[in-house]
């Protein structure tokens, strides 16, 4: 019998929005309770002969347990040729692989195939926030010293031998801050701590101080992730009719003088799993899950080997790992990134990857900063996704900040710039947003930074430094372009009535660009993240984070107390002049 | 309340057959702290000092010259090294926990016996101190017991005093020592603790010497086996619970009637160890002129008061696979004549000795043998070091096995990647070659130490002194 099908609608908007002239793609998806999740999907360039760009290759970037699972064509007519044949009979995870094939028109028909016959297929379409509702990551941590011979070989038979350890089954694995413990069939107990019949939700729901009853939001931000480490036993099972009893010993082998490598590799690799899963069950996707990132940490450091050759000392870099999950993707990518290599060097892998995701070829999604997984330093980001969503209604656009930001105000930093510094605060807002978009690795700069920046332009005396004065949106505009490269576009106001007639600018601002705006002038300087713009009656609302407030890093208080929010046209000062600065974003990857 | 003691009553016995006949004997009172209880396992006397210093092992027992008649005339250095040595045999857990002496002066009052027993005592302690991973001072307290038993009243007291302090005039305390006539019965805890690291031979550290690598060995292993989880029979207990309630609760648990009189069974542990990361964050490049690997097992068996906690226990395990790893490359290391890790031959191998069990009362302590030594070897060592007899068949010696030469090729084969300079054959035959060296060697020297007064009488037969 064929499985269900459920497709991830961040499959079909992507597939309904691609404008591809490949004709053919793979189909990800994962399993569970007789259903097949399609989650993601790329798209197959078969002119490049190179292996490393297929499939296989992209899967190991992907989270285990979601596995090859089909193909999707685009097209008129379902036909089969050599190369969807070739992907098909890679499809492991079901014996029913899936054929989705979509016209011009963006028709979408799914099709299994049932004793190499095409059997069209109903399926049903999982909304966003069922997937992070009813789907969480484990994320297993862990580190493996790497000591080999310094050549390919050597790196490849250390990885395989380490994958095979994995595999085992003497390793375990620890749910991080808890009694669970996950065996191998090296032991007769699988699990302990909890019990036998326990699934992962109910282990991260009891985890979490929260009261289930109290209703949680399920969206991409707030993707559920268990951590989990791994560990060895370094004892034999004394019962064990295997056991070999034979005393320490040490043996030295004499070779010819050979250059070693020698660090530590740090495994940091996720999978997606369904919160019925049971724990028991949890043990084997966590052994897959480190074997495929160890399959891509062999691939990262053999690809280094063999591009910049060492023994010389020189050339190999500590892999990082990194984690991504583009909004419109909807799945987690994983990236490893060769410490301190310049991001500019890696445009071609990024190119690639946007290629094979379809992603638009503009903006930034692979770089460092991009990275989901990030520390925010203990400023709050994204506060205003904090606020209940709104119910969309028809004639108005309503158009947001793009990805995410740090919250800048008041006081930060130790640093008490009461008073004077609010235009400083909205530009360290608007620095954060280029880091975060991965535009730029620069650190947001401090008070003394922007000042010591203006006078090196030439546009303020060297007593500015150190001073309590105010800037604008001329001066932020002028430290965008000196320290970013960024450009930005002013508008001017004469009074706040005027700026009421910017709304469509806005609007399409927040459409291209998608970058926060410091809005100064006669008054108060503010941050603007987003505009609701009613198109029959002008009515305009924006959404103001203030970087006037004091207080702590309490996303409660600075929603309830309005720091950040929606306000009307009202808001702005009907009799002062305003000054608006609006960085600009450049293509780029 | 005074610190008290509990006893096996053949302490009793073995301290009364010295002071019946009015000999003067000291020795080292063996035994295990817990916060429940203090239980002594075994007294034993420290064998008569032969003059010179050639190597301890084949001092024992064959002199007879200088017979220690009384404390003053007692070496201090030489019962430290006893303690020293007797340590090695114990499990973890157990300590030289303080010195015994049978004699006529009134140890305590006379302030010259007093400061000798002081003075011993430190020594003791400092001579345990020098290896730390032998763990030969008991963590747990620097009070050490003084146990005497006067030859003519045949009166036992029992004393502590304060070690390893800065403190000079450290007063004796009472010490309340109980003799308890049923034989304690112990909480066993097994484990077999498996090593398998490769490590590349870097030529520009110093560290091409065995001593250093082992020592390197040492300290690593000392590192992961204290960040390790240990579980009890599969399970990860409460650290506060008593060994005792696991059995009762596991009793219920499986329902099974209480027999009286059942020994406890041996508890399994098992040691998890996070992969810890010992390594720089950086890619080291290094030039090694071949590989080690260090492999095999180390057994570990520790016997535990059955009320002390789980925490005890624990803490006693890792003491115990860390210290016998310590005592078998001390053990090596004074045994080695050439201490280069990369010497002429291709292969080079070193094989510590191996552990073995031997009984004392109703637990086991252990002892070490040589490739190619039998478990008569370890007759000597108890008889010596333990004041103890046992026979042939007491010893324990399957708890670890030696080498096997083919078991090395096997292992040489999946270590690397890298051809071999040296093929398989010409290792193993090397293996057997010294192999049977060492035996012959072995051999000869136990001929001659058995026979030895046979042979000199021979001997001063045929060359009769002129």
């Amino acid at each position: 019998m064929s499985p269900r099908l459920k497709i991830s609608s961040y499959v079909i908007e992507r597939l309904s929005k691609i404008d591809t002239t490949e004709s053919t793609g793979c189909l990800y998806g994962l399993m569970y309770d007789g259903t097949l999740l399609v989650v993601g999907f790329s798209l197959e360039s078969f002119e490049t002969e190179t292996e490393k760009n297929s499939y296989s290759q992209l899967l190991l970037n992907f989270p285990a347990e979601i596995e090859l699972c089909g193909v999707v064509k685009f097209g008129e007519t379902l036909t089969t040729d050599s190369t969807t044949k070739e992907i098909l009979q890679d499809v492991d995870i079901t014996d029913n692989p899936l054929i989705i094939i979509i016209n011009r028109e963006k028709d979408m028909k799914a099709h299994f195939i049932v004793h190499d016959k095409f059997e069209e297929t109903k399926y049903e379409v999982f909304s966003p926030e069922e997937l992070w509702k009813q789907f969480l990551h484990v994320r297993l941590n862990t580190v493996l010293p790497l000591r080999c011979e310094a050549t390919i070989a050597g790196v490849k038979n250390s990885l395989q031998n380490k994958r095979k350890k994995i595999a085992s089954g003497q390793v375990s694995f620890h749910i991080d801050s808890t009694q669970v413990y996950l065996f191998g069939v090296a032991s007769d107990v699988g699990l302990t701590g909890t019990s036998t019949e326990a699934t992962v939700g109910e282990l991260v729901d009891s985890m979490s101080p929260e009261q289930p009853s109290k209703k949680k939001k399920y969206n991409i931000n707030n993707a559920e992730i268990l951590p989990v480490s791994l560990i060895l036993k370094v004892t034999k099972d004394i019962l064990s009719d295997k056991l070999v009893k034979t005393a320490v010993k040490m043996m030295t082998t004499q070779r010819k003088p050979a250059f070693y490598i020698s660090m530590p590799l740090r495994i940091d690799t996720l999978a997606m799993i369904h919160r019925n899963t049971k724990l028991l069950d949890l043990y084997i996707v966590l052994v897959e899950a480190a074997c495929r990132s160890l399959r891509l940490m062999e691939s990262v450091l053999i690809e280094q080997l063999g591009q910049e050759g060492i023994g010389d000392g020189g050339g190999l870099r500590l892999p990082e790992t990194f984690h991504y999950l583009p909004p419109e993707i909807g799945h987690f990518i994983t990236r490893l990134i060769p410490k301190g290599k310049s991001e500019d060097c890696m445009q071609k892998e990024r190119r690639t990857l946007h290629e094979q995701l379809g992603l638009p070829l503009h903006r930034p999604v692979f770089r460092r900063g991009n990275a989901f997984i990030d520390k925010s330093g203990g400023y709050l980001v994204n506060p205003h996704e904090a606020m209940p969503i709104q119910a969309s209604k028809s004639d108005v656009t309503v158009a947001l900040v793009r990805g995410r930001y740090a919250y800048h105000h008041y006081m930060q930093d130790n640093f008490n710039d009461d008073g004077w510094g609010c235009a400083y605060r909205s530009m360290q807002t608007i620095f954060s947003w280029f880091r975060y978009q991965g535009y730029t690795d620069v650190e947001v700069p401090t008070h003394k930074e922007i000042q010591q920046c203006l006078v090196k332009i030439g546009d303020k005396q060297s007593t500015f430094i150190g001073s309590k004065q105010w800037i604008g949106s001329t001066e932020v505009m002028f430290c965008l372009e000196t320290l970013l490269g960024v450009q930005s576009r002013i508008i001017f106001a004469n009074t706040g009535t005027e700026l009421q007639s910017y709304a469509p600018e806005l609007v399409h601002h927040f459409q291209t660009h998608g970058s926060p705006i410091m809005i100064g002038g006669g008054v108060l300087a503010h941050t603007i993240l987003g505009i609701e713009y009613n198109s029959i009656t002008n009515e305009t609302r924006y959404l103001i984070l203030d970087p006037h407030y004091t207080g702590a890093e309490d996303i409660t208080t600075v929603i309830n107390k309005g720091w950040c929010g929606w306000k009307s046209s009202d808001f702005w000062n009907k009799t002062a002049h305003y000054n608006l600065c609006l960085p600009q974003t450049r293509p780029a990857i | 309340m005074p610190r008290t003691v509990y006893s096996p009553e053949h302490c009793l016995q073995y301290l009364e057959q010295y002071a019946s006949k009015e000999i003067f004997a000291i020795g080292l009172i063996l035994g295990q702290m817990t916060d429940a209880r203090e239980n002594v396992i075994h007294l034993a006397r420290t064998p008569e000092e032969k003059g010179s210093e050639i190597g301890i092992e084949s001092n024992y027992g064959l002199d007879k010259s200088e017979i220690a008649k009384n404390l003053s005339s007692v070496s201090e250095a030489w019962i430290a090294d006893h303690a020293r040595h007797v340590t090695r045999m114990l499990p973890g857990g157990m300590f030289v926990q303080g010195i015994f002496v049978t004699s006529d002066e009134d140890v305590f009052e006379d302030p010259n016996c007093f400061s000798k027993l002081r003075s011993t005592l430190n020594h003791i302690y400092k001579g345990l101190s020098i290896n730390e991973y032998m763990f030969g001072n008991c963590p747990y307290s620097n009070e050490r017991l003084i146990l005497h038993m006067s030859t003519s009243t045949k009166v036992l007291t029992c004393k502590s005093l304060e070690v390893g302090g800065l403190n000079k005039n450290t007063t004796l305390k009472p010490v309340e020592w109980k003799f308890s006539p049923k034989a304690l019965s112990w909480q066993r805890l097994d484990c077999y603790y498996e090593f398998d690291e490769i490590y590349p031979v870097i030529v520009k550290n110093s560290g091409v010497s065995v001593k250093n690598q082992f020592q390197q060995i040492l300290e690593s292993a000392h590192k992961i086996i204290e960040s390790s989880v240990m579980f009890i029979d599969g399970e990860l207990k409460d650290g506060s619970e008593s060994l005792d309630q696991l059995i009762k609760k596991k009793k219920t648990k499986t329902n099974t009637k209480l027999t009286q009189n059942e020994a406890p069974k041996s508890m399994h542990v098992s040691l998890f160890v996070p992969y810890e990361n010992t390594l720089p964050e950086t890619v080291e490049y290094l030039e090694c002129e071949g590989s080690i690997h260090f492999s095999g097992v180390v057994s570990s068996s520790v016997f535990i008061y059955p009320k002390a906690t789980v925490k005890e226990a624990i803490a006693a395990v890792k003491q115990d696979i860390v210290r016998s790893l310590a005592s078998r490359f001390t053990m090596h290391c004074d045994a080695l004549i050439d201490d280069n890790l990369l010497p002429e031959e291709k292969i080079c191998f070193n094989e510590p000795p191996r552990r073995v069990l031997v009984p004392v009362g109703s637990l086991y302590l252990c002892d070490y043998l040589f490739p190619g030594e039998a478990p008569a070897e370890a007759l000597l060592s108890v008889r010596e070091l333990l004041d103890l007899k046992i026979t042939e068949t007491d010893v324990i010696c399957d708890v670890e096995t030696p080498a096997d030469t083919s078991e090395f090729d096997a292992l040489d084969r999946d270590a690397s990647s890298e051809e071999l300079l040296a093929t398989p054959q010409e290792a193993s035959q090397f293996m057997y070659i010294t192999g049977l060296c060492f035996a012959m060697l072995v051999l000869l020297v136990s001929i001659i130490i058995h026979y030895y007064d046979g042979i000199i009488q021979v001997l001063s037969k045929i060359f009769p002194k002129s």
